[in-house]
């Protein structure tokens, strides 16, 4: 089935057969050049912007945030290694991962100083709809859609909502351990519709 | 948690959803776990494709921004073959770390240097904090300490008595919007947070602390998002026996 399925062109890794892929223009930032820096920049800025505003959702946070990314990757750049994954999931991981560590710092705070005050958790629902809105008609949008809705909502809440598996449990009122299941199963299941080779 | 609790993680890892405790846990396991390794590597990609779904372009002027900052900004060196280390340069601090404990040690033995780095110090003082400073040389068991780093040389002045420890260094470069440099004491029980402080802008860096019954074996610098951190969250860029 999965054979058939025409989200099997959407590989992710084959950019090392461009000439000016991502990988190999972060491997020149490596070596100090700003203008491949400028270069990769123009390339990823998009989609790097646009998934730490995704998770932060705001706009004056997610280009503080969008420009350490990119210092970060400067900075980082030299270390990073092709053989363990693509420029674009590495820069991905880097933006993804300091929203998210963002969001849960504020987090904690915002817990300490309110911690007597009683709260109503962010409506989920909002965070899946407005996603799958925007990506209704697109491959990856076909994509998640494949999957079973309770996949789909875990992985979306992850993700996108930038939550930890406990926490998405919590929101889903279900047991930990399932909420990881889901989140496993859903993203074998997308890693197989889009083909993605190490 | 049990290693077979650990390979069911990768998903749940690459999308950023363990919290601190098992992302740890789990950054500790997976460079050393073949099937881990391949499926953080996978799932990585999978959600840079979620990620390009979301794509939407960052004001146009943040470019020069970032691109003015990069120019002023001195990379990393390359990991070399015998060092591994993860994507957060994780593996890398934990190294610098116990290397600084090892270092500890031999450090005992060095403690009469700092009366003569004391006076070189005096001298090269300079610029805002420096009163001070000076007031907290002068205390009769102040002691100095160098931090060695990439980017030079930090000195550490601390008196126990006080409970106050000054950060002395020139030329310093910025820590980036929205961060900070950070002291931390190093003991046998880790790193434990001594207070922040950030250089003016011609680099100059005289901050005074005031810390509480610390008992450091060593010193270290990170960079941390503004406010701190309770663990140090980046490469150690300065470290130095007490």
């Amino acid at each position: 089935m999965v054979e058939m399925n025409p989200l099997r062109r959407l590989r992710v890794v084959p950019e090392r057969d461009q000439p000016s892929g991502e990988t190999e223009l972060l491997r020149a930032v490596g070596r100090g050049d700003e203008a491949a820096f400028g270069q990769f920049y123009d390339l990823t800025s998009a989609r790097l912007h646009g998934i730490v505003l995704k998770v932060v959702r705001n706009p004056a946070l997610a280009e503080e945030i969008t420009q350490e990314v990119y210092l970060e990757i400067w900075r980082l750049a030299p270390r990073f290694d092709p053989s363990r994954g693509s420029a674009t999931g590495w820069s991905s991981t880097i933006a993804h991962r300091r929203a998210v560590d963002r969001v849960r710092a504020e987090q904690a705070r915002t817990d300490r100083e309110e911690r007597d005050r009683p709260g109503p958790s962010a409506p989920f629902d909002s965070v899946v709809e407005q996603v799958l809105d925007r990506i209704d008609r697109s491959a990856v949008g076909e994509a998640l859609r494949s999957l079973s809705e309770q996949q789909r909502t875990a992985v979306t809440l992850a993700y996108y909502g930038g939550h930890t598996y406990r926490q998405v449990a919590a929101l889903l009122d279900i047991p930990e351990g399932t909420a990881k299941t889901r989140i496993r199963d859903g993203l074998i299941k997308l890693r197989d519709q889009f083909g993605v080779a190490p | 948690m049990n290693p077979s609790d650990l390979h069911h993680l990768a998903a749940a890892y690459s999308l950023d959803a363990l919290d601190g405790d098992e992302r740890r846990a789990f950054e500790a396991h997976y460079p050393s776990c073949e099937i881990c390794s391949r499926e953080v590597i996978e799932f990585r990609e999978t959600a840079a494709v979620l990620a390009n779904e979301t794509a939407l372009p960052p004001p146009v002027a943040l470019k020069s921004a970032i691109m003015a900052e990069v120019a002023a900004t001195r990379q990393l060196p390359p990991v070399l073959p015998d060092q591994v280390t993860t994507i957060t340069g994780r593996r890398d601090r934990r190294r610098e770390w116990s290397r600084t404990v090892v270092a500890t040690a031999a450090a005992v033995v060095l403690a009469v240097v700092g009366t003569v780095a004391v006076i070189g110090l005096t001298a090269g003082l300079g610029g805002s904090g420096t009163d001070e400073v000076g007031d907290l040389l002068a205390a009769p068991d102040a002691a100095v300490a160098s931090l060695e780093g990439e980017g030079g040389v930090l000195r550490v002045v601390w008196s126990p008595s006080r409970d106050q420890v000054a950060v002395v260094g020139d030329g310093v470069a910025g820590a980036g919007p929205g961060r900070t440099y950070a002291l931390w004491f190093l003991g046998p029980d880790g790193a434990a947070p001594a207070g922040l402080f950030r250089p003016d802008s011609g680099g100059i860096v005289r901050t005074v602390l005031t810390v509480a019954d610390a008992d450091p074996d060593a010193w270290g610098v990170t960079i941390e998002p503004d406010g701190g951190s309770p663990q140090p969250t980046t490469e150690v860029l300065f470290s130095g026996p007490a």
